[in-house]
């Protein structure tokens, strides 16, 4: 009993430290002063500020593009890519290809970030939308591949056999019967590769140019040249979004689980019979 | 032979140095209910899977209607398949499982809606077309694989341990249909099982197997009264198998005594296995049968007493009887010359067969 809560008042005081400062950012947003020190009074004030800063809805409406585009492309490149991981024969080929995945999974950001910068300056490639949105993509597709290519191990064999044994061709096979018992895998790697993006901060650091920003960098430089109120608008706002992305994920785990739990129902139905 | 759907020659299968299939030589004839029996990993999964063209033989031929059909790909080959763990596509409902194969075929809508329906009349699931695979019980999904095969209607369906999962009772019910099926329809069955007893009960032919061989094939009941050696008859059913010899034709010698058998075509004193089934020894008084055997266990089962017993020389006897012994009695048994099979040692079905025709 003891030792129950003594865990709990640990884990109580993680989360506090963690979210303390958020919640911190977020109760200033509301200020009607300039700064930080003290809450002389609630206002929408920088609400306001932002939504009149032209600049910076350019930049929201570029970071969401991005990470649109980019999930996107990264879930069609990576759930073909896990595709042809499962489909090697030899386990060797399986093995080496699955680890040149991990590994670009957990190198470090700016080792990444670092690598496309000098890449594209090689290439004479110059810097902006496309190689943000290119390096994007580059990321995203290991953390698909990561979540798709479990669901495609998940399915039994003997169901692929099943749709050429009726006539279909491997097209066939791939469109009606694999990609449709995929398709929560697929959308998992989507969200995935989407947040991501959205909060990537290092490698776009590095590889963007020409004026081109996205939210974490903007924030980032402006937050260097002395607080504003509006950042802190601006962050309250995106922990929303953050907050209502996890909901979405979390109802998404929740619908998986449910069909497993109707699929072992009907095994055990099956046993039980 | 126009009348072969399928046959295979000389085929053998190894993955990677382990040879799993040896030589297989057979012929499947058109309308007809194949079974393939043996033991877990002797091969039969292997066999279909060749059939389907889901793998492809190391070496031999596969004829499907007289046409080499090796390397052709699954999805041109007019043979379906109702797997062992049934396969149905849980994304998509019974209908729409059933009609995979039609429209894969591009069906008209309504010629798949008049097939699909009739076909889930078959197995008894008229009305079950909306529901999701989930909310099927296993003898359900079980009919639902078997549907979505039969719709189509293939020159030979393949069925592995379509029935492995069932209840008792579930399962003679669904023998009983698939039996029936096959009757109705008159496509070739090929049936996969480890089940002795559902061999014999479903097959017009049932090929014997152990280790990537066939040992034998006949109808049933040759299967049954013939085995062709110590495997065979041990497999297929319980049996007494006891040492001896064979004196002369028509008379052969164990438990120190001659026996009148109805087998023939041995050299004189070769020693050979002596077969004779449970059912077929009946119990007498003492002294007034051929052997006398004191009783050692005895098990109801319902239908009769499964009763273990041994004789002078230590010979364990099985006994099926409907009558109760009592252990540690002293009873005899009595067979006929009949009831009596003869097995040579080493014999292959080819010399088997070669020798019955000599004194049938
Ligand atoms: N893909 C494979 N790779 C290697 N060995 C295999 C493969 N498939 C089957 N085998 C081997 O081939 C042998 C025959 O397998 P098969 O599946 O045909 O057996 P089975 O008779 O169907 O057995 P069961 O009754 O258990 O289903 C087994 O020893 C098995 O280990
Ligand atoms: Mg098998």
């Amino acid at each position: 009993m003891k030792k129950w809560r003594i865990s709990n008042l640990y884990l109580a005081l993680v989360f506090i430290v963690l979210y303390l400062p958020i919640f911190y950012l977020i109760f200033y947003s509301f200020n009607v002063g300039d700064t930080m020190d003290h809450f002389s009074g609630f206002s929408w004030r920088h609400y306001a500020t932002l939504l009149s800063d032209s600049r910076m809805i350019s930049i929201v409406l570029n970071t969401l593009i991005i990470a649109l585009l980019s999930s996107l492309i990264a879930t069609i490149v990576g759930t073909m890519g896990a595709l042809g991981i499962y489909s090697a024969k030899k386990a060797t080929v399986k093995n080496g290809l699955l680890s040149l995945n991990n590994v670009l999974m957990v190198s470090p950001d700016v080792i990444i970030g670092a690598s496309f910068l000098i890449f594209f300056t090689f290439l004479g490639f110059s810097l902006g939308f496309g190689s943000v949105l290119l390096s994007h993509i580059a990321f995203s597709i290991p953390i698909v591949v990561l979540m798709v290519l479990p669901k495609i191990n998940e399915l039994p064999k003997t169901m692929v056999d099943a749709a050429y044994d009726l006539g279909a061709s491997s097209w066939q096979t791939l469109t009606k019967v694999i990609l449709p018992a995929i398709t929560p895998g697929i959308f998992a790697g989507y969200f995935m590769a989407f947040t991501y993006s959205l909060d990537d901060f290092a490698v776009t650091f590095f590889v963007t140019g020409n004026g081109f920003s996205t939210l974490s960098v903007e924030i980032y430089s402006r937050a260097r040249q002395g607080v504003d109120l509006e950042v802190n608008a601006l962050s309250t706002l995106m922990f929303i979004v953050s907050l209502l992305l996890v909901v979405g994920y979390y109802l998404l785990g929740r619908y998986n689980q449910n069909r497993r739990l109707q699929r072992v129902k009907a095994a055990e139905a099956k046993i039980n019979q | 032979m126009a009348d072969n759907v399928i046959e295979f020659k000389k085929v053998n299968k190894s993955f990677d140095e382990t040879r799993v299939l040896n030589e297989i030589d057979f012929e499947i004839e058109a309308g007809k209910f194949y079974t393939l029996l043996g033991p877990s990993g002797c091969g039969k999964t292997t066999i279909l899977r060749l059939i389907a063209g889901f793998a492809d033989v190391t070496s031999g031929d596969i004829l499907f209607e007289g046409q080499r059909v090796n390397g052709l790909p699954a999805n041109e080959r007019q043979v379906n398949t109702v797997f062992q763990d049934y396969a149905l596509f849980p994304h998509l409902n019974v209908f729409e499982n059933v009609a995979f194969g039609l429209e894969i075929r591009k069906l008209k809508k309504n010629e798949i809606k008049i097939k699909v329906d009739e076909a889930l009349k078959l197995v008894h699931l008229s009305g079950y077309g909306r529901r999701e695979i989930a909310e099927l019980s296993g003898g359900q999904q079980q009919r639902v694989a078997i549907a979505r095969a039969i719709v189509n209607e293939p020159k030979v369906l393949l069925l592995d341990e379509p029935l492995s999962a069932l209840d008792h009772k579930l399962r003679k019910e669904m023998q009983g249909e698939l039996r029936d099926l096959q009757r109705r329809l008159g496509i070739t069955f090929i049936f996969v099982t480890h089940d002795q007893e559902e061999a014999l009960a479903m097959s017009d032919q049932i090929f014997v197997m152990n280790a990537g061989k066939i040992l034998q094939s006949g109808s049933p009941v040759d299967i049954y009264d013939e085995p062709i050696n110590h495997f065979v008859a041990d497999f297929i059913g319980e049996s007494n198998i006891i040492p001896g010899k064979m004196r002369q034709d028509y008379i052969v010698n164990f438990d120190g005594q001659d026996f009148e058998c109805v087998d023939a075509g041995m050299k004189p004193n070769e020693p050979v296995e002596v077969v004779i089934r449970p059912e077929d020894l009946d119990i007498a008084p003492i002294d007034t049968g051929q052997v006398n055997v004191t009783v050692d266990t005895q098990l109801f089962r319902g239908v009769d007493y499964q009763i273990t017993a041994h004789d002078a020389m230590n010979n364990e006897w099985k006994i099926n009887s409907i009558h109760p012994t009592k252990i540690g009695q002293t009873v005899a048994l009595a067979f006929d010359p009949e009831d009596i099979h003869i097995m040579r040692y080493g014999e292959t079905e080819d010399d088997f067969d070669a020798r019955l025709e000599t004194y049938d």
